[in-house]
């Protein structure tokens, strides 16, 4: 149904749903349009060239890590604010990380560690909004993450779902698709990835799981054409019986195509290469998001929780989290680069926010937007650079301050996508992919 | 050298190379001479030049800035005029003027070439610069705006139209400004329009058209005829108001309108429409059976009253209002509950068909006290706590008001509640005011900021209360329950919700100064000491004569049983989107008033009607209506109204985890408030679907567009599998009875589809259950068969 829109910027001759015309593709799964096709076109030109990047994988630490103990680690800090961890030299001249991260010191020819990003939301649910979609939240818009408008935006090929996530971030309420619509949700990566019986993983809605076969869903398929004559009478003039008819043909399609579910076998990667991930859940989640990008998986969350370290920071870095993340995302770098999937994947490792540069009583640290660090890798970003820094108490950038609208548009440009891209909200209001935000040029490779 | 000279010399040196000043414009007629606000700015904004994307940007584009869709004449003519060194316009000789050069692509432009230089857009350009490029100011200030052929442009015998805009000036002139207007059309299958305002009939349909004159806006309906003899159109009965209304316009279109459905499609309707369930197998045998002619009218009431009724407007209005869990005030677990309360206290008011008007009054002027007194009050917010926490339901729908609708966690800016109120009760969408006069509506900055300013004594803070000594009485209890908190961290600390006047207005940014608050479109309302604004503001909105509330109300109840409202989108209401059948939302709304707000009334009205009773089915003159209900159009389910409704097939309950505001397992979740849901089967289930997070002022979250997730869903999805295979579901107990293979058969499909099997249906269906192994196997098959099917997920 075909409606009238209004909006700042006038009219739209047509609603996003004309289901049946070419309309119906823009909720697919390899949903892309020949309009926005050529948008797209257009947009390399704007952003200089071809595209460095294909793929983003989102290392998500959540509950926001003291990066001040990690990636800008202080011990010239004052007391009350240096932490308990030493620096240590890296692969790259000039460039020192916490002694927590010595796997990583050992790749960080290959990153970009940004010191000097900040933002203003010490509070989870919107700083994590924020962070994940490049745009301040608001009460009067929702923002689709940036794994959202890589599934609207970029071509993805038949069978592989383009956004999948490990984990609902805050619980399902961020990482979603916000205006763009249910459409563009991600698909969510369910099983332990563990050894033994809980190795495996599926992606929801797209593997066939338990004893309901394949076989059994041809044969099913053939009965439900038998029993779906209803509409038969509406199919060509109605967009909605019509849309759903193309979005079952596509059902079967992905679902008979085993390309996401050999993917996702982790059991057929070399046990070496397995453990080299470690054999824990983030690990070895780490690991599928890797072959799912190999696929042809646009963006991929993988997520490690426990950052929001209010008591015994030091102690929990240094026993619980910091091991895992200096193992894994060191070996999703190196693994990467190895298969020469570095240069067209992103790497983003960052949580909501920062850590208090203060210590507090408990031996922790508290939310801190006004300062923080995070990690990019690949795709087109510089190697072996550390970007911008904070002043000698950590408290807040002393050089190149940037925000996360800054660091998505980034991401973006190096897509291959114009950050100042205008899209349309269900209202038909037109709304820049991020509006705020400044392409970094000093971390472009 | 004086502007003039120059101008004299250009007319001397260049005169004798152009014929004439005049410019012949495209629809007719000569442009004897181009006026800078009359017909400059209106060719600026026609070509997209002031477009937010482009120079009307606030930071302009390229070192050149106009105002956003050309509201400020001054401004603009120093942009074009004086700026970048008066470089933009040539007198001397004008083609060399470089917004010419740029507009037309001969210097590298980012916009591209917006017109060509053979055009008589470029034409007036050009005249208008060598005419000494001059500003009148108010010189186009408008009065009116007539589009002819008025409010209908009708389309007949594959004929075009040529649209004619006559505009009023100030000055009492009138002129033919066609060629100067935007034009829209909101539907270009039914016919094809050009930007001079040439329509030509495509396809038989009804479609918005809209005109744009620099900030006019006029809106008219494209109607093209369905072909055939007006003689043979046939009587077709009426059996209220609304079929009067709805068949006179489809008998101007020459449309006739669908059969009326049978019994089983008008059971299944009426059932998803009303309750969001299912009729059982049971139910749908014995409304076949009954003989009675008023059975439909019978089964109408019995819905209406149903409780499930209520809890299905409950999670409507809980949409509208914006019930959001994740919003509302910490301690995190209480949020859901809290989300309870509030669908709890809206449900109560439908079941008791409250009257609209109060309820939108109880929602306007909340507070937490209610007038009640400190000590009165802190009893009554201790007694809802411990219901909360021991019960899914509690007594706080006895409250008058519904003061959780102003409890948020984050402080709520003023301009936020005015865009909330605007399009909960009023169907306004003010969002783009804020920034700039709304484009395609009457809505101006300073009544954005003047509305806003209505509600600057809201206050929710910590520690403030309204009286010094409802503070005493709430520290004591705070005091009292801190010693009680290690037992019970469940129980809240005491907040007040209530009206301060303390508050303070904001500015409007583009004057500076505190517009005084102001109705939309209505009178000021200022607030003595003690007042409070919102009583006077809801009284505004409630009154009979207010012309959005009833409408908006009537519209929002219409799409609801029709899928599409007779404004659509159903909360924008703009002089830019007129209605499909402005005479019924006319009628409907004035009945509303008339009944004194009745909702329950409002609704039989419409169920009543042989308009919501017609087939699905179409016949050649109405198959491509999409908004004039000639027939019942096939339409998706709400996110809830899916689950439930797949439950109610599969036999089967949801049940619901603790965090989830308590509820007890078979709850059925268009019962649910809360919008965080623990169950994470049923949170994905509703996300893929589109419940809405509720967390904008807008319907239109409710996402209503099919998408590939749900298809797989249904499919495919471990938890759907799981209702399958469920113990006590129907399946098993279908695998376990004692009916034969044609007796099952019928049940699956009543329990499913709400309607027998055809006997094709039948016969295959009793094959596989002949020919499979297991009974309980091929049962399972059909079953997802039928669940898997359109016409399940659609209502229709």
């Amino acid at each position: 149904m075909a409606t009238l829109r209004t909006d700042c910027e006038g009219f739209h001759r047509r609603d996003f749903l004309t289901v049946g015309s070419a309309g119906a593709l823009g909720l697919t799964l390899p949903g892309f349009l020949a309009a926005e096709a050529k948008a797209k076109a257009a947009n390399r030109d704007v952003a200089g060239g071809k595209s460095k990047a294909k793929s983003v994988i989102l290392v998500w630490l959540a509950g926001g890590p003291a990066t001040i103990d990690m990636w800008d680690n202080k011990p010239e800090a004052p007391e009350g604010i240096r932490g308990e961890f030493k620096n240590i030299n890296t692969n790259v001249t000039g460039i020192q990380l916490s002694e927590t991260l010595p796997k990583m010191a050992a790749v960080t020819d290959k990153v970009t560690v940004v010191r000097s990003l900040y933002h203003t939301i010490p509070s989870h649910g919107p700083a994590t909004v924020f962070m994940t979609t490049g745009n301040k939240p608001t009460a009067a818009l929702q923002y689709p993450a940036m794994g959202s408008l890589t599934a609207k935006l970029l071509k993805t090929e038949l069978g592989v779902p383009p956004y999948v996530t490990f984990t609902d971030l805050r619980n399902g309420s961020a990482g979603l698709a916000g205006y763009l619509g249910t459409g563009f949700n991600p698909f969510v990566i369910e099983g332990g990835g563990g050894r033994g019986a809980n190795a495996g993983f599926s992606v929801r809605g797209l593997t066939l799981k338990g004893t309901f076969t394949l076989e059994d869903l041809e044969k099913r398929d053939t009965l439900l054409r038998k029993f779906d004559g209803g509409f038969a009478g509406l199919d060509k003039s109605n967009d909605l019986v019509g849309g759903l008819d193309t979005f079952h043909q596509q059902a079967l399609d992905i679902l008979r195509s085993d390309r996401t579910r050999k993917a996702l076998d982790i059991t057929s990667e070399k046990s070496a290469v397995r453990e080299m991930y470690g054999v824990t859940p983030f690990g070895q989640g780490a690991l599928a998001a890797r072959r799912l990008i190999e696929s042809g998986v646009r963006f991929a969350t993988v997520s490690l929780g426990g950052w929001d370290t209010h008591n015994g920071t030091f102690a929990r870095h240094k026993n619980n989290l910091m091991p895992p993340l200096d193992q894994v995302l060191s070996t999703l770098i190196k693994d990467l680069d190895d298969r020469g999937m570095l240069d067209s994947t992103i790497v983003m490792c960052a949580g909501e926010f920062g850590r208090t540069p203060k210590i507090n009583k408990n031996t922790g640290r508290d939310h801190w937007a006004r300062s923080m660090a995070c990690v990019l890798a690949g795709g087109g970003f510089k190697r072996g650079y550390a970007h911008g820094t904070t002043d000698a108490s950590g408290m807040a950038p002393a050089t190149e301050p940037c925000t996360p609208d800054d660091i998505a548009s980034s991401i973006f440009h190096n897509l291959g996508i114009d950050p100042l891209m205008e899209m349309q909200t269900p209202t038909g209001r037109p709304i820049q992919l991020f509006r705020e935000g400044k392409v970094i040029e000093k971390i472009l490779a | 050298m004086s502007r003039h000279l120059s101008y004299a010399l250009a007319f001397c040196l260049f005169a004798p190379a152009v014929a004439s000043a005049q410019v012949a414009l495209p629809t007719g007629g000569t442009l004897k001479q181009a006026d800078f606000e009359r017909h400059i700015m209106g060719l600026v904004s026609k070509v997209g030049c002031n477009s937010g994307s482009c120079h009307g940007s606030f930071q302009g584009k390229g070192g050149f800035r106009l105002s956003l869709f050309g509201y400020e004449p001054s401004m603009d003519y120093t942009a074009l005029s004086r700026d970048n060194l008066g470089r933009r316009i040539n007198l001397v000789n004008p083609e060399e003027s470089l917004v010419l050069s740029k507009a037309t692509g001969q210097v590298a432009h980012d916009g591209g070439m917006r017109f060509g230089k053979d055009t008589w857009v470029y034409n007036v350009f050009r005249e208008w610069i060598r005419s000494g490029a001059k500003w009148t100011p108010g010189s186009g200030k408008i009065e009116k705006l007539e589009v002819i052929p008025g409010e209908f442009a009708l389309l007949t015998d594959n004929k075009p139209l040529q649209l004619r805009v006559n505009a009023k000036f100030a000055d009492g002139s009138t002129e033919d400004i066609t060629p100067f207007c935007d034009f829209k059309i909101s539907d270009d299958s039914i016919a094809s329009l050009t930007p001079l305002g040439l329509l030509t009939p495509l396809q038989p349909g009804d479609a918005g058209l809209t005109v744009l004159y620099r900030g006019s806006v006029q809106a008219l309906r494209v109607l093209v005829p369905s072909p055939g003899r007006p003689g043979d159109y046939p009587k077709v009965p009426e059996v209220n108001f609304i079929d009067t209304e709805v068949f006179a316009k489809l008998k101007r279109m020459n449309v006739i309108p669908s059969d009326v459905a049978p019994d089983d499609m008008f059971l299944r309707r009426a059932y998803i429409d009303l309750i969001g369930q299912l009729p059982t197998a049971e139910e749908v045998r014995a409304f076949l059976a009954d003989k009675s002619p008023k059975k439909r009218e019978k089964l109408i009431d019995k819905l209406l009253e149903h409780p499930l009724h209520a809890a299905l407007w409950a999670t409507k209005l809980s949409d509208v209002t914006g019930n959001n869990t994740q919003a509302l005030e910490n301690p995190v677990q209480t949020q859901p509950r809290r989300s309870q309360m509030w669908q709890d206290w809206l449900r109560k008011r439908i079941a008791e068909n409250s009257p609209y008007d109060q309820l939108v009054r109880d929602i306007v002027t909340a507070t937490s006290r209610d007038g009640k007194s400190p000590e009165e009050w802190v009893e009554f917010v201790k007694k809802i706590d411990e219901q909360s926490v021991k019960n899914f339901t509690t007594d706080y729908p006895e409250k008058k008001t519904l003061d959780l609708f102003w409890r948020r966690q984050q402080q709520v800016p003023i301009e936020i509640w005015g865009e909330k109120v605007a399009v909960a009760f009023m169907g306004i969408r003010l969002e783009c005011a804020q920034c700039h006069k709304h484009p395609t509506d009457r809505w101006t900055q300073e009544e954005y900021w003047a509305f806003a300013n209505l509600f600057s004594s809201v206050t929710f803070t910590n520690n403030q209360y309204s009286d010094p000594s409802v503070k005493k009485i709430v520290d004591a209890e705070n005091t009292a329950r801190k010693g009680e908190n290690a037992k019970n961290n469940q129980i809240l600390l005491v907040r007040e919700m209530f009206v301060s006047d303390r508050g303070r207005g904001k500015p409007n940014p583009a004057t500076g100064t505190v517009p005084t608050p102001k109705a939309l479109g209505g009178p000021e309302i200022v607030a003595g000491r003690g007042e409070d604004a919102r009583v006077k503001l809801a009284e505004w909105i409630t009154a009979p004569d207010n012309a959005f509330f009833a409408r908006s109300f009537v519209n929002r109840v219409w799409a609801h049983y029709f899928g599409i409202g007779l404004i659509n989108p159903v909360d924008d209401f703009s002089m830019a989107n007129p209605p499909t059948n402005a005479r019924l939302l006319e009628a409907l709304a004035n009945e509303f008033v008339k009944s004194g707000f009745d909702i329950r009334k409002l609704e039989k009205n419409i169920l009543m009607s042989r308009t919501y009773q017609l087939d699905y089915a179409t016949n050649t003159t109405n198959k491509f209506d999409t908004n004039n209900f000639s027939h019942a159009y096939v339409r998706p389910l709400m996110a809830e109204q899916v689950v439930d409704v797949l439950n109610s097939a599969l036999g089967v309950t949801e049940s619901f985890s603790t965090q989830d505001g308590g509820a007890p397992a078979g709850t059925k979740v268009i019962e649910v408030g809360t919008s965080r849901i623990s169950n994470q089967s049923l949170a994905y289930a509703l996300r893929i679907f589109g419940r809405p997070p509720r967390t904008t002022a807008c319907d239109c979250e409710r996402a209503a567009e099919p998408a590939l997730p749900q298809v797989l869903f249904r499919m495919t999805d471990t938890s759907i599998l799981a209702k399958f295979t469920d113990k006590n579901g129907r399946v098993a107990e279908w695998a376990k009875s004692k009916l034969t293979d044609e007796e099952l058969v019928e049940e699956l499909f009543l329990s499913t589809l709400s309607r027998l099997p055809n006997a094709t249906e039948k016969a295959e269906a009793v094959k596989h259950l002949a020919e499979t192994n297991g009974r309980q196997t091929a049962i399972t098959d059909l079953v997802w068969a039928l669940v898997n099917t359109r016409e399940f997920i659609l209502n229709h």
